[in-house]
């Protein structure tokens, strides 16, 4: 009955929504480019979010970690076999992105008798040198879209807005502040989602993100140590000045305490 | 899907195919690359080689790298044929690199030395026609055991653990005996050494085998040539500044200083 163009467009919104359910529950993920490089941030319950890609190029996900897998594993694979064959300077997130899994993940979503990919994708690019770091978002029916600064990664595009419209407030030159923004957006994030879930689409803060300015340090900070009581902090880097070839690495808890805002380095342990 | 994090199967499935016809080059010249060599000291392991790759009796370069570092643990030297030698340490590398992004954890010291002597196995053909006969050391620091490893190998993939040292090439007979030496009479054992005293010792060991083997590159202080030195300790693999290696040739090596 797919063959009939509307029935077919209707079984692709039906996809949409359904996504859009499986997705309400998701992490945030943040990345922000500093100085030294780029951080992503999220918060997980035990499977990682945060993944090395290749030497300069890094992933954040939500959604199905069996899903995320795949997409991880494709990218991991085509990333690899091209800097083989090629150089390294050849594999770059556009191209993985563009010619890679963006038309998988597009493929999958339109294939109505398929299962689609429940997920959202951050591929993070540490350029040459300061102010040529890049993101690039990809959604589950495969649109992408290429960014600078900042990306980041909600349930909802209404969510990710209130997400951004913080960001363009905030400056970020060391590690301390990129963690403190990081952080910041992602409780923006969570705690506009909530809010969503709790009191439905009606609810005003959920779905506009006109009172954003209003969200405090404060607030903030205490929505995040709630959150930290069960999930853990997770962060990962880019980082240019990192020796060798491969520039990612993980801040691990001791790192972390010392960059984290004094006020919440207590919920760390 | 990727369980195995084998980078190698996911080239050929893709159609790679390492390693020369058996054939293909016989009864050239081929070049070639000669002295290496790795011991222990005290605070790791140091491995070194000369810059000269000859074919027959030809110089075709005086700056080879033959001590590759595979990854930030581990290193490979050379001895043989180069094109065939530096194919397998980017494989090497990007398996390891494929290894630890996929599975999310380091490759085991074991388990490196096994992807080379696989790489090795698959390379016999051609080692045997003398079209790329490669005879490696792999050595590094096993963070998991905090030690120092040698291991080396013969050109058909057998492995060897050289437990104090290990030499490989066509200069490494001069040098062999003299490690022999040092280990067994010296004032101290290799292990024993400190990071300089062990550097001016690869510098000797090298020169010796320059001076017996027209095939090992000594070396060149008007060119600023010297051999490549690579330190690998807990804290990772280091390479030797060429200042410092010209600051203890003129001071320890030379014999006009």
């Amino acid at each position: 009955m797919y063959e009939e163009p509307y029935r077919w467009v209707e079984a692709v919104g039906n996809r949409r929504q359904y996504l859009d359910d499986q997705l309400k529950e998701g992490t945030p993920v943040v990345g922000v480019a500093y100085e030294r490089g780029i951080l992503l941030m999220t918060m997980s319950k035990g499977t990682p979010k945060l993944y090395e890609i290749y030497d300069r190029l890094a992933l954040g996900g939500m959604g199905h970690p069996a899903d995320l897998e795949r997409l991880r594993f494709n990218l991991l694979e085509m990333a690899h076999v091209e800097g083989f064959n090629r150089s390294a300077s050849d594999v770059t997130g556009s191209r993985l992105v563009k010619y890679g899994i963006a038309p998988v993940v597009k493929q999958a979503f339109e294939e109505v008798f398929k299962a689609p990919f429940i997920v959202k994708i951050l591929l993070a690019e540490l350029g040459q040198k300061a102010g040529k770091d890049g993101f690039l978002t990809i959604n589950y029916d495969g649109t992408f879209e290429e960014k600078s600064q900042y990306a980041v990664l909600a349930a909802t595009s209404v969510v990710e807005q209130k997400m951004i419209e913080y960001l363009r407030q905030q400056s970020m030159v060391s590690l301390k502040d990129a963690v403190d923004v990081a952080i910041c957006t992602w409780a923006v994030g969570d705690r506009a989602q909530r809010l969503a879930l709790e009191d439905g689409e009606g609810h005003d803060e959920a779905k506009t993100g006109a009172n954003q300015q209003l969200i405090d340090a404060g607030t903030l900070y205490a929505h995040l140590r709630r959150c930290m009581v069960e999930k853990t902090v997770e962060c990962a880097l880019l980082d240019r000045h990192v020796q060798g070839p491969s520039k990612y690495r993980t801040l691990e808890a001791d790192e972390l305490g010392t960059v984290f805002p004094t006020d919440l380095s207590p919920s760390l342990t | 899907m990727g369980l195995q994090g084998d980078f190698y199967q996911l080239l050929k499935e893709q159609g790679y195919e390492f390693g020369l016809s058996g054939q293909a080059g016989a009864g050239q010249q081929l070049t070639t690359a000669t002295t290496i060599l790795a011991f222990k000291y005290r605070e790791g392991v140091l491995v070194a080689g000369d810059r000269r790759a000859t074919a027959g009796n030809m110089v075709m370069y005086d700056r080879t790298d033959k001590v590759l570092e595979i990854d930030r643990y581990s290193v490979m030297a050379i001895a043989g044929v180069p094109a065939t030698a530096y194919e397998m340490a980017r494989i090497l590398e990007h398996s390891f690199k494929y290894y630890r992004r996929t599975q999310l954890q380091e490759l085991s010291f074991e388990g490196k030395l096994r992807s080379l002597s696989k790489l090795l196995k698959e390379n016999v053909a051609a080692a045997l026609a003398g079209t790329g006969a490669v005879a490696p050391i792999f050595a590094g620091y096993d963070p998991g055991q905090e030690a120092a490893k040698i291991y080396f190998y013969d050109i058909l993939g057998a492995e060897f653990e050289g437990v104090e040292y290990a030499v490989s090439g066509s200069g490494s007979s001069t040098i062999r005996g003299i490690l022999h030496y040092l280990n067994t009479w010296g004032e101290q054992p290799l292990n024993a050494m400190p990071e300089e005293q062990a550097t001016v010792q690869a510098l000797r060991l090298l020169t010796s085998a320059a001076e017996f083997d027209s095939a090992t590159g000594g070396v060149n202080r008007e060119a600023g040539l010297y051999p490549v030195i690579k330190l690998i300790t807990a804290g990772g693999v280091r390479m030797m500044p060429d200042l410092q290696l010209r600051s203890l040739f003129e001071s320890k090596v030379s014999r006009s200083a």
